[in-house]
């Protein structure tokens, strides 16, 4: 079960607008990156460990699944600014709240062995290529619409919804499918960047929680 | 013969706390106990085959989570204690390896060639114990180096380890036995 969510504001600002376009690069992008490849590594030790540890335990050991999911949330809250979908600045760190992105993922007590090796040995078969190919053409979609986006942002201050959620949705699609590969969600992600339908309440890896892997 | 100590109860004339038994430790620390000892596949998982990158991991590791508990902290503590006489090895034999591709004067000699065979077996043993240690600590059981688990466990159950861990009291306590 996966939360990602970006409020769409009534009013957005054409001042930070500019400011990002010109200078986002400066003051988000680089220091930002910079935390987060360092972040990064421990994210790619940890996911490869979490491989081996699920198909001897059937268990994604918790701290280090929290430490995956808001090491994406923190990914997805820079994102969200660098793409002009939400205004401030974004915090930094992994324990970091955001008013405008929400991004959760409910914990798997249980995880089938079968499936993680099925995926860690032919994710790139049946999940990467098919999702890949599409999510190719929608990344130039995106790139259109985001390009759009921004002079509607520019004339009218109000982002359109249209394309708003459609961006929301390919970002989503895009999660899925690395959280999927990643062995953090379970179920095979759906060709679509729709929300998850959501069931009775389930555990989540809440922000709030004080979780340090 | 000799009264069978219980090792739940605290002696108050010992030098050490009580060692947590399995069933009080929970799933989630016995998770991040294990997961210290498989820091030492660091290296291989960052596809950097650099001797310091697992002792880097473990020190990270450990700092991140040493206050959770003191369970966590002793296996992350033995782990990485462990790691250390393996890493300068694994670098003495980076070096000598570096000499010999670069120097003239230094040759594949016999010494070499013993050293590569210390090495090697001091990996496989490092890497056997280090897999037993974390079975043992996922199955919330304390398992001792040599030496290192001597030293990691008087390091951490010592009642003069001042660490505050998660849960635990920060303030001093107030109420103290009448001796």
């Amino acid at each position: 079960m996966l939360t990602f969510e970006i409020k769409h504001q009534e009013q957005y600002s054409r001042g930070e607008l500019l400011l990002r376009s010109f200078f986002g690069f400066i003051y988000i992008a680089l220091p930002h990156a910079f935390l987060l490849m360092f972040v990064g590594i421990a994210s790619q030790v940890l996911a490869f460990l979490a491989f081996w540890v699920i198909l001897f335990t059937g268990r994604y050991p918790q701290s280090w699944f929290e430490f995956q999911v808001k090491v994406q949330r923190w990914s997805l809250r820079v994102n969200s600014r660098l793409y002009n979908l939400a205004d401030g600045y974004p915090a930094f760190g992994l324990n970091a709240t955001d008013d405008n992105v929400t991004f959760d993922v409910a914990f798997p007590e249980n995880i089938s062995r079968g499936s993680v090796l099925l995926r860690g040995l032919f994710g790139w078969i049946y999940v990467l290529i098919p999702h890949g190919i599409i999510l190719w053409f929608l990344t130039i979609a995106f790139m259109f619409v985001n390009f759009f986006g921004w002079w509607a942002v520019l004339f009218t201050g109000k982002y359109p919804k249209g394309m708003f959620d459609f961006q929301v949705e390919y970002l989503r699609w895009n999660a899925r499918v690395g959280l999927y590969l990643s062995y953090i969600t379970q179920d095979y992600p759906p060709f679509s960047g729709k929300r998850d339908e959501v069931p009775a309440a389930a555990p989540t890896a809440s922000a709030g929680e004080n979780t340090d892997a | 013969m000799e009264e069978q100590k219980n090792p739940l109860i605290e002696n108050v004339n010992s030098p050490y706390l009580p060692l947590p038994q399995p069933d009080e430790i929970p799933e989630r620390e016995r998770e991040d106990a294990m997961g210290a000892y498989l820091m030492m596949f660091a290296a291989l998982a960052s596809s950097l085959p650099l001797p310091i990158i697992n002792l880097i991991a473990a020190v990270i590791y450990y700092y991140v989570n040493r206050r959770k508990s003191r369970f966590i902290h002793f296996h992350s503590l033995q782990s990485l204690l462990s790691q250390l006489p393996t890493t300068f090895m694994n670098w003495g034999l980076l070096y000598w390896f570096i000499m010999i591709w670069t120097k003239e004067a230094w040759t594949y000699n016999d010494y070499f060639k013993g050293y590569v065979i210390a090495v090697i077996l001091a990996n496989v043993l490092y890497i056997i114990f280090s897999l037993l240690a974390a079975v043992r600590a996922r199955k919330g059981r304390m398992y001792y180096f040599l030496f290192f688990g001597k030293l990691s466990y008087d390091m951490v159950f010592s009642k003069s380890n001042t660490l505050v861990y998660k849960g635990e009291r920060e303030a001093p306590a107030e109420n103290k036995p009448p001796f």
